[in-house]
């Protein structure tokens, strides 16, 4: 088996990237084709690289919350918690419960958030772009949702060392529940056209197959993984947070090609929606809140999470200092990039776009422009300077 | 319990390789090996069947700084496989010296690692002998050769000043 298929003079090589077409971030591919078939394919990333992880050195274990946040923009929330867990882990506190629910709760609306925002760009990979309109104006709902609890729709910043900032009040309960209900009935719509939508089938049934044993070896994770019958999944297999107390099915399907990937996301919502009723339904009360001594005692402390993408991984390394030694971040993409270059060989060019999309690599959020309505003004179009002065005159 | 019975496990499969086996928390057990026992130990996990390889770390030790009239001691880095089986982390420690940094590639046994060792090799200046790939993977392509980022030594390029500011 071959991870990195290296090019031969010979070969005829696609390159693909930086600037990706499919991929709203950029990566650079390069296929070697014979025809219309891929023989080989190899990756270089690091356009993107900012040097986060060497950034953490210089600022202090608070700081590092909030820089960490912005490793990921659509998974923001899971890689504060996978750092505030580690951090807790190396002073020796426990967040209280209804923390811990609050960060299992959010951690699920993320999810919800990022699977539909990948539907969404799948669907337009594949061609079928009402699916991706629809899944993301009911993506709106969720992103709705985490706008109530933290006034934020991308960074909610929700985690502090030793708890959260944000309580869930019975208002905030009332408006999630009617949310889920409403996204609940949208999901029965989005199983039906992935599983019988002649069109979606015909380009995702056996496409990019991966079968068990090969994702096994290829170290694959999170829902590529599970759609391979790999049964890995961290809020199962090592409980953190709240799962311990409110624990979740594992979703996994044995086809290991795109279709199951798109089902296991499907069915993965389902399972998320059920989990935050389950939560709000048993709240735990206590305070959000415990002290975390400014200078966390030396040691190392290894944090593991379940992003929406797979199991993300955090190694902290502290010298009894406010300021970490060493902090690692292994993100789920980089697990399942060595899975896409082993399993386009042998599919046909135009596949890849969908098998790209198909691990639901790491896109970045777009930016929106609101329209607030209040004394009386009216205005439908805002410039960005009159929403600047508007911000600056309503916070006045 | 699971967990320790999962732990008991990986602490027989490594024991007759590694010099020193520690518990070090509830779910983490810390393995020492040497340049030389590196692959066996990876080879009997993954023969095993016990876990995955999670991660792989790099931790640059450079030397304290020596008193007055002593020389200094020498720089060391740590290198760390992580592997994990449910809720259990074991890891792989192995310590070189700067002046000899120079790795076997594990790539034999768990293919997916090229991706990590390209990045040991570019982020701490790390020789992975025998790793199917050493193209860049993250820096940009113009970075200059031997200045390795994730070293302690590494504090930033000095900024260049611009034409006509300041003085």
């Amino acid at each position: 088996m071959t991870v990195e298929a290296h090019t031969k003079t010979e070969k005829f090589i696609v390159p693909i990237g930086p600037q990706h077409p499919a991929l709203k971030e950029p990566g650079h591919f390069e296929f070697s084709v014979e025809g219309e078939i891929v023989t080989g394919a190899s990756i270089r990333l690091g356009f993107v690289h900012r040097g986060i992880e060497k950034g953490t050195e210089v600022r202090n274990w608070t700081q590092n919350i909030y820089i960490l946040e912005r490793v990921c923009g659509i998974c923001s929330h899971v890689h504060a918690t996978a750092y505030v867990l580690g951090v807790e882990q190396l002073a020796g506190v426990t967040a209280p419960p209804r923390a811990q629910a609050i960060r299992t709760i959010v951690g699920e609306l993320e999810r919800i958030h990022s699977h539909m925002l990948w539907l969404g760009v799948a669907a337009h990979e594949g061609g079928f772009d009402t699916l991706f309109m629809y899944s993301w104006r009911d993506r709106e709902t969720v992103m709705d949702m985490l706008e109530a609890i933290s006034g934020n729709r991308v960074h909610y910043s929700v985690n502090l060392l030793g708890g959260v900032k944000y309580d869930i009040d019975q208002k905030l309960t009332d408006q999630f529940l009617k949310g889920l209900e409403f996204l609940e009935e949208r999901l029965t719509h989005y199983m039906k056209v992935v599983t019988t939508d002649e069109t979606f089938v015909g380009r995702t049934k056996d496409i990019g197959k991966m079968p068990k044993d090969e994702a096994y070896m290829l170290g694959s994770i999170g829902p590529t993984g599970r759609a391979s019958g790999v049964e890995r999944d961290i809020r199962v297999d090592s409980p953190y947070a709240a799962y311990g107390e409110f624990p979740i099915k594992m979703v996994t399907d044995q086809a290991g090609d795109l279709q199951a990937r798109f089902i296991v996301r499907i069915k993965e919502l389902y399972e998320s929606i059920r989990e935050i009723r389950e939560i709000l339904g048993h709240m735990p009360e206590s305070e959000l809140t415990v002290k975390v001594p400014r200078r966390i005692p030396a040691g190392e402390a290894f944090s593991r999470v379940e992003a929406p993408r797979g199991e993300l991984v955090y190694f902290l390394k502290s010298n009894g200092t406010d300021t970490p030694e060493r902090i690692k971040i292994r993100t789920p993409s980089l697990c399942n990039w060595s899975s896409i270059i082993n399993y386009a060989v042998g599919h046909k060019l135009a596949d890849m776009p969908m098998l790209l999309a198909g691990i639901d690599p790491c896109f970045s959020c777009n930016d929106r422009s609101v329209t607030i309505t209040k004394g009386g003004v009216h205005q439908t179009n805002w410039t960005w300077e009159q929403l600047r002065q508007y911000g600056i005159e309503y916070y006045r | 319990m699971e967990m320790e019975k999962i732990i008991d496990r990986v602490d027989d499969l490594l024991k007759p390789v590694c010099s020193q086996v520690t518990q070090v928390a509830s779910f983490r057990i810390d393995a020492e090996v040497t340049v030389e026992t590196l692959l066996d130990a990876v080879k009997i996990l993954t023969d095993a069947r016990w876990g995955y390889l999670t991660a792989i770390t790099g931790l640059d030790k450079p030397a304290p700084a020596p008193a007055e009239g002593e020389q200094p001691g020498e720089n060391h880095m740590e290198v760390l496989y992580h592997f994990c089986e449910g809720p259990v982390v074991a890891t792989l420690r192995v310590t070189i010296p700067y002046s000899h940094a120079v790795i076997p590639s594990i790539c034999g046994i768990v293919p997916m690692a090229t991706l990590y060792e390209r990045e040991l090799i570019e982020m701490f200046g790390i020789t992975v002998e025998g790793t199917p790939n050493t193209d860049k993977l993250l820096l940009p392509d113009d970075w200059p050769v031997g200045v390795f980022p994730m070293r302690k030594e590494f504090t930033g390029f000095a900024i260049k000043p611009v034409e006509g500011e300041g003085e």
